[in-house]
């Protein structure tokens, strides 16, 4: 008995994790491909036309092209907000684990300030209105990145704890100077929790909804999010094309998932787990 | 107190065999160690009397009793740990009493045998302490602690003294030597340090490769190894050791002839060779030179001996003190 | 004669290192939240504020609606954390025993963390459609009659907790999975062979032991569940009525309808509400850490 206990709970575990995870993913995918009166029935029979490419097109061409325009915004606002992010944290992570000094405790005090407390988000539409940069992408790149530097560098912080410091001597032996020793030696050694950080900050800013929502309304710079979420109110009765929507935009992160997962999963962990 | 008996005990894993049929008898009351290189089965063996790991075939009996498979509780046994396994989370009077708490004996029963064990041990005044405030030497003492509120009918002990430094560890040696004339139980216990297999056993088993090599006293194994193996294993500095064509002008497959064995001159003998180190201890000293057609030879003579390196020394074995080995 | 002057050795550590990033952080973060106390306490248009001391405060505090949105928030962040805690650790005791197809399981429970939150939320609510929704149609299959998911005022809140739950368990999941891995195997062996019983073990070894992880969890999921907006603007707009409101979405709706004062209040009120549960809880968790 004890030897098939792993296979009868397992395969139990299995028969509930399948239906409560799997099933909604199947139910997108289902109706994503289905013609618009199969779809508004919202069951699970398999689709009479499979409609995959001419859906995929619709919802592409809709509101000229702005599922394009709006991936194409999200990944400039990701691609440009993680570099930043990326060089920014790591500089403050080194420096906050390395240097004994008395700005230590307010550094720390500032990135617990940033993990747990809410932006206010009308006083920042005020300051980037009065700066000029509300409902630009540009604003939208420093609030991102303002906003994530806190878990970023936590990370970098407990990671560069592990490179011994012996490296930083060494290099200042040999007559690197202080922004030689980091660019040059630290950060390189810093490639798997960069790797980690990317992967995690850019899933995390590419399915922002909120952010978006208050500091980039408007057509011209619209986001994957903000998009899907308008396409709720203009396809209220093309559920096909909404689903197709909701699975082109599942793709991305699905992709990166597939290929980094282990980044992920360390990532997630590190900052999490107390270190 | 009980005996252990293993009788043609395998354990296999897939088609891989690590251990190749053990038959041993520990009697009551004796203080047997298992002792052998890394990887040689030594935990392995002594985690399967423990149930911690599976028996492949073969029968265990403790007390005369059949436990082949029977769960570690129920074995009469308790163990200690390499790494001690003391739940960070309790306290030391916790700790020690937890088995009694798991069983559901009442409050007082538990108080006061946790004192009485404690006691033995000289813990009373570190009852309320948690394990991360105590040395490793007193850490030991509360693995043993656990092990003794179990009423055990044997004892098993995985490398207890490997995590301690090396001063600790002598005294560590003398205080379970103690703790077993103390109880006269039977007590298991394996590492890979002869020296503690040497002074702590009434009976050495000696393992290798999954197999036991000899089984006997300590002096018994140091004056009469069965094995080249056993003999290079027991004794330190190693025994001599010479195989191959030198061996059979000898007249045996293997030639042996411990360092405390020879008797070193400046003139005559029947090797000679030139010194490549001499290292001194203060009461002893280890002399390193090459024999040629024999190979490397390690001697020890008195402290005081004059040797230098690059001098030429004779080395003459006493007589009796030859081993000739069929293997 | 004259003694050599020891120029102070310079850390090679720059504190300039510190100033890009605090520029950025302290220009659009610090600096509104700083600004939003004085702008709570104003009518405010966005370029004139006119001072009126606590009544948007008054007004939270009195209005049901706004109200009725505190009370859901702290509801909300009660429930998802509390149900992801447990639910996190039996998933991760399950993942990390010995079973089939343990890695895929673990896949397939941490997929919906990284999927699109407004994604999920069309997606549940559309299965939770009172008639059309799979959900209820497979209820009604098996007899039962399945409620108005999010069209009953009372269960609106607690169904988008449901899907808080779904999307966000994996992450919990994989907090406890690393902090059961931490636990040394030799806790398990000693207690065997004290005679525990498996339930013995996960209350006596496996709880005090994954407490780090616990608390990382508990906090995590907390923090989140009182800022929560996305899943729930999604899904139900804070609706029906304002039965699943929450501060977030009372922030949005304030400002949406141009009461910027009213909204910055929220904003307040919501990191008043974070730091007065979080500071002395982070405390608490600090002063009953375990060393190992």
């Amino acid at each position: 008995m004890r030897r098939y206990r792993p296979i009868v709970v397992g395969g139990i575990s299995l028969a509930i994790a399948a239906v409560i995870f799997i099933v909604p993913f199947l139910f997108i995918a289902l109706q994503a491909v289905k013609s618009r009166s199969e779809a508004s029935r919202l069951n699970f029979l398999l689709p009479k036309e499979w409609l995959l490419w001419d859906n995929l097109v619709a919802v592409v061409e809709a509101r000229n092209y702005q599922l394009l325009l709006a991936y194409f915004n999200s990944t400039v606002i990701t691609v440009f907000s993680v570099t930043i992010l990326v060089v920014l944290s790591a500089m403050v992570g080194y420096v906050m684990q390395r240097r004994r000094s008395r700005w230590n405790g307010v550094v720390q005090v500032a990135v617990l300030i940033g993990l747990m407390m809410p932006p206010a988000v009308v006083p920042t539409i005020g300051l980037l209105q009065s700066i000029g940069l509300f409902k630009t992408m540009s604003g939208m790149v420093l609030i991102q990145v303002a906003y994530n530097l806190s878990f970023s560098t936590l990370l970098y912080r407990s990671f560069i704890g592990t490179i011994p410091r012996d490296l930083d001597e060494a290099a200042l032996i040999d007559g690197a100077k202080p922004w030689q020793i980091f660019f040059r030696v630290v950060m390189p050694l810093l490639k798997p929790v960069t790797v980690t950080n990317i992967v995690v900050q850019s899933i995390a800013i590419f399915n922002d909804f909120t952010n978006p929502l208050y500091y980039l309304p408007g057509k011209e710079n619209v986001t994957v999010q903000l998009t899907l979420y308008n396409f709720q109110s203009m396809y209220s009765s093309q559920y096909n094309l909404l689903f197709m929507n909701i699975l082109l935009v599942t793709i991305p992160p699905l992709i990166v998932f597939i290929f980094f997962n282990r980044q992920i999963v360390a990532g997630m962990t590190a900052g999490g787990v107390k270190g | 107190m009980s005996g252990v008996q293993l009788k043609d005990i395998r354990k296999s894993f897939g088609a891989l065999e690590i251990i190749k049929g053990i038959d041993l008898d520990v009697r009551p009351g004796e203080f047997v160690v298992f002792v052998g290189p890394s990887g040689c089965g030594k935990s392995t063996l002594l985690r399967m009397i423990a149930g911690l790991e599976d028996v492949t075939s073969g029968v265990l009996t403790i007390g005369g009793k059949d436990v082949t498979y029977a769960e570690p509780s129920q074995r009469g046994i308790a163990m200690v740990f390499q790494s001690y396994a003391l739940y960070p989370h309790m306290t030391v009077a916790e700790n020690i009493g937890f088995g009694l708490s798991l069983a559901g004996r009442p409050k007082a029963e538990i108080a006061a045998k946790v004192k009485e064990a404690a006691g033995s041990l000289q813990l009373t005044h570190l009852l309320d302490r948690k394990p991360k405030a105590l040395s490793g030497g007193q850490r030991q003492r509360v693995a043993i602690g656990r092990a003794i509120v179990r009423n055990p009918q044997v004892f098993l002990f995985d490398e207890p003294l490997s995590n301690l430094d090396a001063s600790l560890r002598a005294q560590m040696r003398l205080e379970i030597t103690d703790l077993h004339k103390k109880l006269g139980a039977t007590m298991i216990y394996v590492t890979h340090d002869q020296v503690e297999a040497m002074t702590m056993a009434d009976k050495i088993v000696v393992l290798n490769g999954g197999k036991i090599e000899q089984v006997g006293r300590p002096m018994d194994l140091y004056n009469k190894p069965a094995t080249p193996f056993v003999a290079g294993f027991i004794g330190s500095p190693k025994m001599n050791l010479y195989t191959g064509a030198v061996a059979e002008g000898l007249g045996c497959k293997t030639y042996g002839i411990r360092p405390e064995d020879l008797t070193l001159s400046s003139e005559r003998g029947r090797w000679s060779g030139k010194i490549r180190h001499v290292e001194r201890l203060g009461a002893d000293a280890l002399v390193y030179f090459k024999v040629e057609g024999l190979g490397d030879m390690v001697a020890r003579t008195l402290g005081s001996a004059t040797f230098l390196p690059g001098d030429t020394v004779w080395a003459t074995p006493i007589p009796g003190a030859e081993r000739h080995f069929d293997s | 004669m004259v003694e050599a002057v020891r120029p102070k050795r310079k850390s090679p550590y720059p504190l300039w290192f510190f100033l890009p990033a605090a520029v950025i952080y302290g220009v659009f973060f610090l600096l509104p939240t700083a600004t939003s106390f004085w702008y709570s306490l104003t009518r405010w248009d966005l370029m004139t504020a006119e001072f009126i001391g606590l009544e948007n405060f008054h007004q939270f505090f009195s209005e049901p609606f706004l109200v009725q949105g505190l009370i859901n928030t702290l509801i909300y962040a009660a429930m998802t954390s509390g149900l992801k805690t447990v639910f996190g650790l039996l998933l991760a005791v399950l993942l990390t025993s010995n079973l089939i197809a343990r890695g895929f399981l673990r896949t397939v429970v941490f997929f919906p963390v990284l999927v699109s939150t407004i994604g999920i939320g069309i997606t549940f609510t559309v299965m939770m459609h009172p008639t059309r929704g799979i959900i209820n149609v497979a209820l009604e299959a098996t007899g039962i009659d399945g409620p108005g998911w999010l069209t009953d005022p009372a269960l609106a809140l607690f169904s988008v907790a449901l899907v808080d739950l779904w999307k966000g368990v994996g992450l919990a999941t994989l907090i406890f999975i690393a902090g059961l891995a931490a636990i040394s195997p030799d806790y398990y062996e000693a207690s065997r062979i004290d005679g525990a019983t498996r339930m013995q073990q996960f209350r006596r070894i496996t709880l005090p032991l994954v407490q780090p992880a616990t608390i990382t969890v508990i906090t995590l999921s907390l923090i989140g569940g009182l800022r929560s907006f996305d899943l729930i603007w999604a899904m139900t707009r804070g609706g029906p009525g304002f039965s699943s409101d929450v501060v977030a979405s009372v922030i949005y709706k304030q400002y949406q309808a141009g009461f910027y004062g009213l909204s910055t209040a929220g904003n307040v009120i919501l990191f008043a509400l974070i730091a007065a549960i979080m500071v002395p809880l982070t405390a608490m968790f600090n002063r009953r850490e375990i060393d190992q």
